[in-house]
């Protein structure tokens, strides 16, 4: 039983789920672009590389835009949220030892210790993030189910990976639960508002043009 | 008589000497992970005799196999040697799998191809006996 | 740089209560949405989101996190003790998302609501804007409410009146043509009193300048018209004003939504300055009028940037002080305090360059806080106060917070470049009893300058 659900998940569902985040994506920019190209053009015509870049750097950098001034809490759970949901994925021993065992690549892992923590960063944050929805009235207010939903889909695999890390009673079972949310979570990345993830590039990109080369004022 | 005895128990000694190795290797219950410079894991567990009686693995040169110009050998095998010495830790010209991973495929590859034993990280290396 | 501070230690003034939606009669409003039906709506809708909207709204809109991070940048919901419903994403809900959701299945009463949500609690001043970490332009989706809006009919009477007074006069204000000539002899007679070489060049062809100003001017503040030929006078600058239509340089079709009546007058505007071969248009200390002009009318119009070189008050004061052609005679000594106007430093960045001139213009200038692209919102600027007397307790009760602001800076003397924001901070003042005096800086320099 395990053996085939554990070759179903590492095989083609792990090919499906990225398969699915990739073209996913490439669906979402392509629909935004044709836009672009059938009803806005002009918005190419004020796109600037210095200012976007101005303005990605402020949004990017911790406490560098007024908002993340006003509120540093969040902007260190978000920061810290951001960091550890691409970090740990992708630089957890774990995972690098099975890229290794598929194809034989492999690069820097993080500290077991590192890992650890990182991996709890991320379900900490998003107790917050629920936390902060619940309490906030003008966070509560443009809430939907959906967005404690996705909050549910982001922590599951961390919260799970990290049971695995500690091999807590049901090991397996939980391995499975970890894989396939994961993979869910990939695979709906795309058409969620987790898209921001791509889209986010444009939109602060654009204002950031806007704002600087054609209205000389800060985005930030 | 006790000329005899003694004789006994230098051949005795002798054979046991000799035998040591196999007697070692009938008790091993992990891989030795010794080589690796910053082990961050336990050993695997691994019961050699119970895991090739269970698994009706008769060939050493399974495991043990030796490779020659890209193909197996039928008849050479390599229980004289360490893996390392073909498997280096890192993989390079002449040596087409890392260490690290010609364990993790001997193992977890031939487990999948039978759909029996483990797979998962903990499965062989739980975290109890990592200190 | 200082750090905006949000929150001033002033206390003294209330925060309003939670308001729901104060309740208004609005002829312009109630005649529209009893014109309703299920159909034209959705069909409206349809259209509008269809053939007008793209990449823009798709992206701002699957974008937002939900995050509500934009809330503390809206005077509204800073004022009305923090209702949620005011926040620039709540409005968004009530507008936006159901439009979408329902895909324009929605009552006449939700489009009622959504006018008067897109009207007259937001003035587009695009503060959350700067607030926002994902780029999302919460200003720009009001302004596609408002353009369903309007297609549909639901546009407050007051605005309504003075896209109509565009459409019909080029003007925003009903000023007769003869009316326009009579009022710009009349200053120039006063003038003359003061100064007997000053002219008031009407339709010189070839001069340097075309100066341009909002319908208010001549309709009741003809002394504005006055200080500027004094100034342009005094300056020796080779100026022009329009005898004909063509002179004002306001926009409301660009509030109401009615971008086909936009299009139209904004061309007019570039038409009279092409007519009159002028190098460039300079335009009175009118911020939605820059806007229009710089970066929604001439866009409309297929104009990546304006064709003629247009520049605003502040630009053109700041030019005149530093090339020496006006001189300060004595400074202004009351010290005074300085808004900045959405249109023009959200919009065109001229913050550093209004502080140039009323540093050389007076003695003691007093930051209030949060000041330059953070600056408060005026509640006025984008059409609001626009919208007439129906929603003056929207404007008042929506903005203690700049009342606060204001307060804080213990200045008597507020200078607000800026037509609208000069109006809507005359009502914050009386309203909230703080006493300002509102100047235009065309005012002070009038009073100081070497003549």
């Amino acid at each position: 039983m395990i053996h085939t659900l554990y070759k179903l998940l590492s095989g083609p569902m792990m090919w499906l789920a990225v398969i699915l985040f990739c073209a996913g994506t490439l669906y979402r920019l392509w629909t935004i672009f044709r836009l672009v190209r059938r009803k806005e053009k002009f918005i190419c015509s004020y796109l600037s590389l210095r200012y976007s870049l101005r303005s990605l750097v402020h949004w990017l950098t911790p406490f560098a835009s007024l908002n993340m001034r006003l509120n540093p809490v969040m902007t260190v759970v978000s920061f810290a949220f951001h960091i550890c949901l691409l970090f740990v994925p992708l630089f957890l021993l774990a995972h690098i030892v099975l890229w290794e065992q598929a194809w034989g690549i492999h690069w820097w892992a993080l500290p077991d210790l590192v890992a650890d923590i990182m991996s709890l960063v991320v379900p900490a944050a998003c107790i917050y993030f629920a936390i902060r929805r619940i309490r906030k009235p003008e966070v509560r207010y443009v809430t939907g189910v959906g967005d404690y939903l996705l909050l549910g889909l982001i922590a599951l695999p961390f919260v799970t990976g990290f049971y695995c890390r500690m091999q807590w009673p049901g090991y397996g079972p939980v391995m499975l639960v970890h894989m396939f949310s994961g993979q869910v979570l990939l695979a709906t990345l795309p058409f969620t508002r987790l898209s921001h993830m791509v889209l986010m590039w444009f939109t602060r990109s654009y204002m950031g043009s806007e704002f600087g080369a054609v209205r000389h004022a800060r985005d930030y | 008589m006790e000329k005899r005895a003694i004789m006994l128990l230098i051949i005795l000694m002798a054979v046991g000497w000799a035998a040591a190795p196999c007697l070692a290797q009938e008790k091993m219950h992990v891989v030795d992970n010794a080589i690796f410079p910053d082990t961050r894991c336990s050993p695997a567990l691994f019961d050699h005799d119970g895991h090739n009686e269970k698994a009706g693995i008769d060939d050493c040169g399974v495991c043990h196999h030796v490779y020659q110009n890209g193909r197996k050998s039928e008849v050479e095998t390599s229980e004289d040697s360490a893996c390392v010495e073909c498997h280096a830790l890192k993989a390079g010209a002449d040596n087409p799998i890392g260490l690290r991973r010609a364990f993790h495929l001997r193992c977890i590859g031939c487990h999948q191809i039978g759909e029996v034993g483990p797979l998962m990280c903990a499965e062989c290396h739980p975290r109890a006996s990592l200190h | 740089m200082a750090e905006p501070a949000e929150k001033t230690p002033l206390e003294s003034i209330p925060l309003a209560e939670p308001a729901t939606a104060l309740p208004v009669a609005d002829a312009g409003i109630e005649a529209g949405v009893q014109a309703l039906t299920p159909r034209t709506i959705a069909d409206t809708v349809r259209r509008v989101l269809g053939a007008e909207t793209g990449a823009r709204l798709k992206a701002y809109l699957s974008t937002c996190t939900h995050c509500g991070l934009c809330a503390q940048a809206c005077h509204f919901y800073l004022s009305n003790a923090h209702d949620p419903s005011y926040a620039p994403i709540g409005k968004i809900k009530h507008t936006l998302w159901e439009l979408l959701k329902r895909k324009g299945q929605v009552s006449p009463e939700f489009i009622r609501q959504a006018s008067l949500i897109a009207y007259t609690q937001c003035n587009m001043c695009r503060r959350c804007a700067i607030y926002c970490p994902l780029g999302i332009d919460v200003a720009y989706m009001i302004s596609v409410v408002r353009r369903i809006c309007r297609a549909l009919g639901v546009t407050p009477l007051y605005l309504q009146d003075t896209v109509n007074s565009h459409s019909a006069t080029h003007n925003q204000m009903w000023v007769k043509a003869d009316e326009w000539v009579d009022t710009l002899q009349w200053q120039e007679e006063d003038a003359r009193d003061e100064i007997p070489e000053l002219r008031i060049p009407l339709e010189k062809e070839g001069a340097d300048i075309m100066y341009s100003i909002i319908a208010p001017e001549p309709k009741f503040q003809a002394g504005l018209i006055y200080k500027a030929a004094v100034i342009m006078h005094v300056a020796g600058v080779d100026w022009t004003m329009p005898a004909r239509p063509g002179w004002d340089n306001s926009d409301m079709a660009m509030y109401s939504g009615d971008y086909d009546i936009m299009g139209r007058i904004k061309r007019f505007h570039f038409d009279t300055a092409a007519r009159l071969r002028v190098k460039k248009i300079v335009m009175g200390e009118c911020g939605h009028a820059f806007r229009s002009v710089y970066d929604t009318g001439n866009r409309w119009l297929g104009w990546r940037m304006p064709p003629i070189e247009t520049q605003h008050a502040i630009d053109f004061y700041y030019d005149l002080l530093t090339s020496g052609r006006i001189k300060v005679a004595r400074k202004y000594e009351e010290p005074v305090t300085l808004h900045d106007p959405c249109n023009i430093v959200r919009g065109y960045g001229l913050h550093e360059k209004a502080r140039y001139v009323v540093n050389a213009l007076c003695e003691h200038f007093v930051e209030m806080t949060p000041n330059r692209e953070y600056n408060y919102c005026c509640g006025a600027g984008g059409g609001v106060i626009n919208c007439g007397p129906p929603y003056k307790q929207t404007r008042m009760r929506g903005n203690s917070v700049k009342a606060r602001q204001l307060e804080a800076t213990g200045v008597k003397v507020l200078i607000a470049p800026c037509h609208n924001c000069h109006s809507g901070l005359e009502d914050i003042s009386q309203h909230y009893h703080l006493g300002l005096e509102v100047k235009f800086l065309a005012d002070i320099m009038y009073e100081v300058m070497e003549k």
